[in-house]
């Protein structure tokens, strides 16, 4: 940590040197490690140890933001140097704001060992074999582990330090066919991880999607399970970015202060959320962070700022930067009341989605999109779980789906893995009237 | 980049009993400029500067990677590849063993006429502002609202060394744009990118790549064309059609469809659990796909192409590949180890995006190959279809068999004449299907960058899709 925070430092005292007027800087010292398998063999381990800085500078309201990987002393001022010279030839950015006044905060969280792949194998070992034991022929996924120290110094008074963790095991079982299933356990550290739970969801699962064959294209309920709610929920945090309303990508441009959700539906952005896979006590300007309700009963309360999009909005940063992009930490989404079979209970013809990849958006303005249901999903009819579906798409609009939804689970869980960026702690989801479509030949 | 570094990785691991060692030193540069609504965002600069080991001992793969390029940290990631290797052999089940592959030494580069090093971001902002000009605010009675305009310049130089003899020195610098539009008629608020699809413009080069790719003059046209599209009201016809593809969405078909489920590692499982796996199996060479019409190819080798480079990430030379050939499924892409399992040899698929990456199978540049009708010849025999030209929205299951496009400019087609824009016709049909409609084939090959996504760390690696207009027999098209 001392090492990471020196590096900080004295990134932002050459920059001072080297006459910038606005200096931040943030060194992560990063080590993770990863166990990957599949057809229940280990296919490869991986370690790694990095340390990078990022460096925004500005100098006569010309701005530039640097990343390097070269943490030597010679590196170091090598590279700010480079973005210094770089930054005199740039244009005057009518979008400059000063870096805000800020203060030293205290460390959080203990180091801790960093995690290496041969201390993960065990637990990717339970998963394996926790999917095995319900029925799956083969088993694949991945179990990463990851440890962050993260140091932060700007030239307006800000320094401090967090450390936090995020460990995520992905499991995916097959059974007979191409019947799959998925499970997933993510937690701040290796410890917290429920490997036998995952495995078994999987495992279960495929052995469940055993015979599934495709239905009719049509208008279902839809009950999404905490994977494929995140997936969509996530796309709604990221268009609550100032930077993606400006540029004029965001289906909650001219939101604020509307009703975009059924009434009680509330998400927030919390940087301390309990479970939470990352922890950010200040943001990439050195502002204080803190939970931001981003939707309150169906309500859109605010866009996520850092202090240049916020003054372009005449509004207060809400310690999201990104320099250039202010975006969520970690999104926690209110529990709804029943429990899942309660939920199951609500429909009469619908459908169970309980994975999903490749959301594409036709047009990200009107948040028209299509996402493809992958691994395990069921016919539900008149209350009751019938046979295993396949070979559907969702193809809707998000901002019709969140006017759409029926109710949520008492139950929710945090979700993190290659298909959701953002570390999401949502329920189970009941959405009606939603388009499904499927290929023709 | 210090090669005595490399070597020392090497024979720490060596010393600790690896069987087989690679070390990747590798240094990747970026300049990237943003214009948000005319207005410059800050200017960002990547270098991203370390060194990977890679190793087998006990049939175990291990990879470990960092960016403290001192000896004795370099010593210690070398223990513990080692470590972790001997520690995963005993969950092993299959066994991870390498093709025999000719290894050699080599200095190769993609050509760069204008050096990259002489280019700042104060040019790619002059540039930006020029094609945001270009742009304007509206074309066609259609007002563009917002912009995104991004243009960057990457180089990325690579030692690579392994201990089965391949000593090879790269350098490939790109140059690639992309915008995003914001258009407003009537109402109605629609996004789009230039080039449609969230494609980019790109290839390896100098700053010459930007005369080559006539940016000036496309970027404009395209607005236009794309602010067409957004007036469309037409809904495309219901009954089954002929439809005519444009170069950007058979592109994307041929690298989804064909060079996705053509990825060896796929077949075999390895990417289950992240990437998905494939609709073929490891019995399928000679497997009928399609028509005698589909032909695929990936040729890493064509130059100035975005994915160019002449050896893989594992030493091996660079070829062409032939996907489906006449409708079969003729070659599968492959890395040392999907070939060791193929009892075939490498084809020099393997890639990796960062220091810190490890290689896997990847595409390069993969294309349908392009035929001998101009454009108006597979309009001609076309009674009532659908011309789509470009598309927004796509996706494609994780067994790449049930594939969609939504059109962005797109037309009907009435007794062989291209007539009013429709709105939004929807292809969503089966991978079999698709390349089975394969009637007829353009010789307007054209290719689009993109940064495609796989692996676990995620790693999104440059790449061309290209192929001509393709002509496809009674499909269904839909409406969003």
């Amino acid at each position: 940590m001392t090492e990471i925070a020196d590096l900080a430092e004295k990134a932002v005292k050459e920059a001072v040197r080297l006459g910038a007027s606005d200096v931040s800087a943030l060194c992560y010292g990063v080590r993770e490690g990863m166990v990957r398998f599949s057809n229940n063999s280990v296919t490869v381990t991986k370690n790694l140890i990095n340390v990078e800085l990022e460096l925004y500078v500005a100098k006569s309201k010309k701005r530039i933001l640097g990343a390097s990987t070269n943490p030597s002393p010679n590196g170091i001022r090598d590279f700010v140097k480079q973005l210094l010279d770089a930054c005199q030839h740039l244009p005057e950015s009518p979008d400059y704001t000063p870096l805000p006044r800020g203060k030293r905060y205290r460390a959080s969280g203990a180091e801790r060992t960093a995690p290496v792949a041969d201390k993960l194998l065990a637990v990717s070992r339970d998963a394996i074999d926790s999917a095995l034991s319900e029925g799956a022929k083969r088993v694949s996924g991945a179990l990463t582990s990851r440890n962050v120290a993260l140091s932060v110094y700007t030239s307006t008074g800000v320094s401090g330090s967090d450390v936090y963790g995020s460990t995520v095991l992905n499991v995916r079982a097959f059974a007979e066919g191409d019947a799959s299933g998925h499970g997933l356990s993510c937690a701040p550290i290796v410890t917290g991880i429920g490997a036998e739970e995952a495995g078994q969801r999987a495992g279960e699962y495929a052995k469940k999607a055993v015979g599934a064959k495709t239905c009719q294209a049509g208008t279902y309920d839809v009950i999404m399970s905490p994977t494929v709610a995140a997936d969509i929920f996530q796309h709604v945090a990221s268009a609550a970015s100032a930077f993606e309303v400006d540029a004029g990508i965001s289906f909650l441009s001219g939101k604020k202060g509307k009703r975009i959700a059924v009434n009680g539906f509330t998400a927030f952005d919390d940087p301390a959320a309990e479970g939470g896979l990352v922890r950010r006590r200040c943001d990439d300007e050195g502002v204080s962070t803190g939970k931001r309700t981003l939707i309150r009963n169906g309500k859109l309360e605010t866009y996520l700022h850092n202090t240049t999009t916020a003054r372009k909005f005449k509004e207060e940063t809400t310690g999201n930067a990104g320099i250039i992009t202010p975006h969520p930490w970690n999104l926690v989404v209110e529990p709804g009341d029943r429990s899942f079979h309660e939920l199951v209970k609500e429909v009469n013809k619908g459908i169970i989605v309980t994975n999903n990849w490749y959301t594409r958006f036709q047009n990200t303005r009107t948040g028209e999109y299509s996402t493809l249901p992958r691994d395990a999903g069921f016919l539900i009819e008149n209350g009751r779980i019938k046979t295993p579906v396949s070979g559907l798409r969702i193809s809707d609009s998000i901002p019709r789906q969140l006017e759409n939804i029926v109710a949520m689970s008492k139950e929710r869980r945090w979700v993190q893995w290659w298909e959701v960026w953002l570390p999401t702690f949502t329920p189970w989801v009941l959405l009606k009237n939603v388009s499904i479509t499927r290929a023709i030949g | 980049m210090d090669e005595d570094l490399a070597r020392y990785a090497m024979e720490t691991a060596q010393e600790k009993g690896a069987e087989y060692v690679e070390v990747r030193l590798q240094i990747d540069r970026e300049t990237q400029c943003f214009l948000k609504n005319s207005i410059p965002e800050p200017a960002v600069i990547l270098d991203a500067h370390g060194l990977s080991i890679r190793v087998l001992c006990d049939d175990a793969l291990s990879f470990a990677a960092t960016n403290d390029l001192s000896k004795a940290s370099i010593r210690s990631l070398a223990e513990q590849a080692m470590k972790s290797a001997k520690a995963s052999a005993s969950m092993v089940k299959n066994p991870v063993r390498f093709s025999r592959e000719k290894m050699e030494k080599a200095k190769w580069a993609a050509a760069e006429k204008k050096k990259l090093a002489n280019v700042g971001a104060d040019d790619l902002f002059k540039l930006l502002r020029e094609l945001d000009s270009s742009i304007g605010k509206e074309k066609h009675e259609v007002s563009f609202v917002n912009k995104l305009l991004s243009a960057s310049i990457t180089v990325e130089e690579k030692i690579y060394l392994n201990s089965d003899g391949a000593d090879l020195r790269s350098r490939v610098p790109r140059f690639q744009f992309y915008s995003f539009v914001t258009a407003s008629y009537s109402g109605k608020l629609q996004t789009f990118t230039i080039p449609p699809g969230y494609a980019q413009l790109g290839e390896s080069g100098g700053w010459e790549v930007v005369e080559r790719l006539k940016l000036s003059s496309f970027v404009p046209e395209e607005a236009g064309k794309l602010a067409e599209a957004v007036k469309a009201t037409e809904n495309p016809p219901q009954e089954t059609v002929d439809v005519v593809l444009g170069p950007d969405v058979t592109g994307l078909v041929s690298h989804e469809s064909s060079g996705h489920p053509g990825e060896a590692d796929r077949v075999l499982g390895r990417e289950a659990a992240q990437a998905g796996e494939s609709y073929l199996k490891k019995k399928d060479l000679g497997y009928r796909i399609g028509s005698s019409e589909a032909y695929v190819s990936d040729d890493p080798t064509m130059p100035h192409s975005m994915g160019f480079y002449l050896y893989d990430d594992e030493g091996v030379k660079a070829r062409k590949r032939c996907l489906i050939d006449g409708g079969v499924i003729r070659e599968l892409l492959h890395n040392r180890s999907t070939a060791f399992e193929f009892k075939l040899k490498s084809n020099g698929s393997s890639r990796a995006t960062l220091y810190d990456r490890e290689p896997i199978v990847r595409m390069a540049n993969t294309f349908v190959e392009p035929g001998d009708h101009a454009l108006e010849e597979l309009l001609e025999p076309v009674k009532l279809g659908v011309y789509i030209k470009s598309f927004m929205e796509w996706n494609i299951d994780d067994k790449r068999l049930n594939q969609r496009y939504v059109g962005m400019e797109s037309y009907l087609i009435k007794n062989g004449e291209v007539k009013a824009p429709v709105k939004n016709p929807v292809l969503e049909i089966t991978t079999p299907k698709f390349w089975s409609s394969v009637d007829a084939r353009g010789k307007d090959l054209g290719f689009r960058a993109a940064h495609c996504g796989k692996g676990d760390p995620m790693q999104a690696i440059p790449v061309w899709t290209g192929g001509p207009s393709i002509r496809l027999k009674n499909v269904r098209v839909g409406r969003r």
